[in-house]
């Protein structure tokens, strides 16, 4: 049977001086993936190994890591197509390490809120009891439908070079994230997040790498985010945007279908 | 001052260089004239007009140097003063290059 050899990261802070690295050997399997290496050495080699994951399908998110010196999902890396049989995992870079291989993504979280990544709607009243729903063109949900498939993974973040140089970086995420709420025909708090995005350490900040777009798993462009974010701002302090026509409620529903009625208990009771 | 307005005055300013510093080198570069003779330069000198010019290419050149300098120290990795510091150091070595730079042709207008 073939084998793969996992290089994978350890550290425990307080009795490590610094990250190691460990050797396993684990045995190949078919569309094995690398969280399915780390899951086999957890459960029949080394108990003690940290990982973060969760629904082992690439929506969540969760087991981003620095797979053969590029961040992926662990989940979402098939073994076969890393072409080799040595597999080193890390921790993602430009994140703290709580432990092994889970990274601290508290400064995503902390850079994500900050930017206020939900709909500002300027008819409270409206947004806390919605008598409708409100209506979107296509052309409007396709203006940020990409942007909305953000899983919160941080792989972006860890590709980024400049949050490497830069750690308050507010970094693709959060000002992609931005973007796809300013561009939301429902949201009307986009003068904010211009504002808050309009630092030393926001939007001018970026350098188009380019490495958070080919970093992501879902295939978001966070770098054209960014830049059509600071076209945003910019026309925003020129007074060249376009005013947005707000996302108009639609009309209630005037009659209801008939309920189907629920099926008589089929089952004996007792 | 927020970032953007300092970069629209850096995107303003290179389109304004483009087409001053263009002229510039025509001038220098294409005249049929001797350019750089003394009574060539002298004769610009006097001129109202091409004092203008020249200022108008020192404020637009020193903005860009200065703000593309301010940049690259930001962004450095290395321990550096406050911000607000560096901003105050650039701004006083420009406002000084200006007015050494403007002095010359003003004195000789």
């Amino acid at each position: 049977m073939r084998e793969l050899t996992f290089r994978v990261q350890r550290y425990l802070p307080g009795r490590d001086k610094k990250p190691y690295i460990q050797e396993l050997v684990v045995p190949l399997r078919e569309g094995m993936t690398v969280l399915d290496g780390l899951i086999y050495i957890k459960e029949n080699i080394d108990n003690t190994l940290s990982y973060r994951s969760s629904c082992r399908m690439g929506i969540c998110g969760s087991c981003g890591m620095f797979i053969n010196k590029f961040p992926r999902l662990a989940c979402h890396t098939p073994v076969e197509e890393l072409g080799t049989d040595k597999i080193e995992v890390k921790s993602m870079p430009n994140f703290p390490i709580i432990r092994d291989l889970v990274a601290d993504l508290e400064p995503l979280f902390e850079k994500h809120k900050f930017l206020r990544p939900y709909i500002v709607s300027s008819q409270m009243e409206e947004a806390e009891r919605p008598s409708s729903q409100l209506l979107q063109s296509r052309e409007a949900l396709e203006s940020y439908a990409q942007f909305s498939y953000c899983v919160k993974c941080g792989l972006c973040m860890s590709a980024c070079p400049t949050v490497a140089t830069d750690p308050l970086f507010l970094g693709p995420q959060a000002l992609g994230q931005a973007y796809r709420y300013c561009a939301d025909t429902r949201d009307t708090g986009a003068k904010e997040r211009f504002k808050e995005a309009d630092s030393r350490h926001g939007v001018w900040l970026c350098h188009l790498a380019g490495a958070c777009s080919e970093a992501c798993p879902k295939g978001v462009d966070p770098a054209l985010a960014i830049q059509l974010l600071r076209r945003a701002t910019v026309f925003d302090i020129l007074r060249l945007s376009k005013a947005k026509e707000p996302a108009p409620v639609a009309h209630p529903p005037t009659e209801s279908k008939p309920k189907i009625a629920v099926p008589e208990i089929t089952v004996k009771k007792p | 001052m927020r970032e953007s307005h300092l970069k629209i005055l850096q995107y303003v300013t290179a389109i304004g260089l483009f087409f001053i510093v263009g002229t510039h080198l025509i001038i220098m570069l294409l005249s049929s004239d001797e350019p750089t003779t003394w009574e060539s330069v002298s004769e610009r000198a006097t001129s109202g007009g091409w004092l203008a010019f020249y200022i108008l290419l020192l404020i637009f050149g020193l903005y860009h140097g200065i703000h593309g300098l301010r940049t690259i120290i930001l962004e450095l990795p290395i321990p550096k003063p406050p911000a607000k510091v560096i901003d105050g150091t650039l701004v006083t070595i420009g406002i000084a290059i200006f007015g050494y730079a403007v002095y010359i042709p003003i004195s000789a207008f």
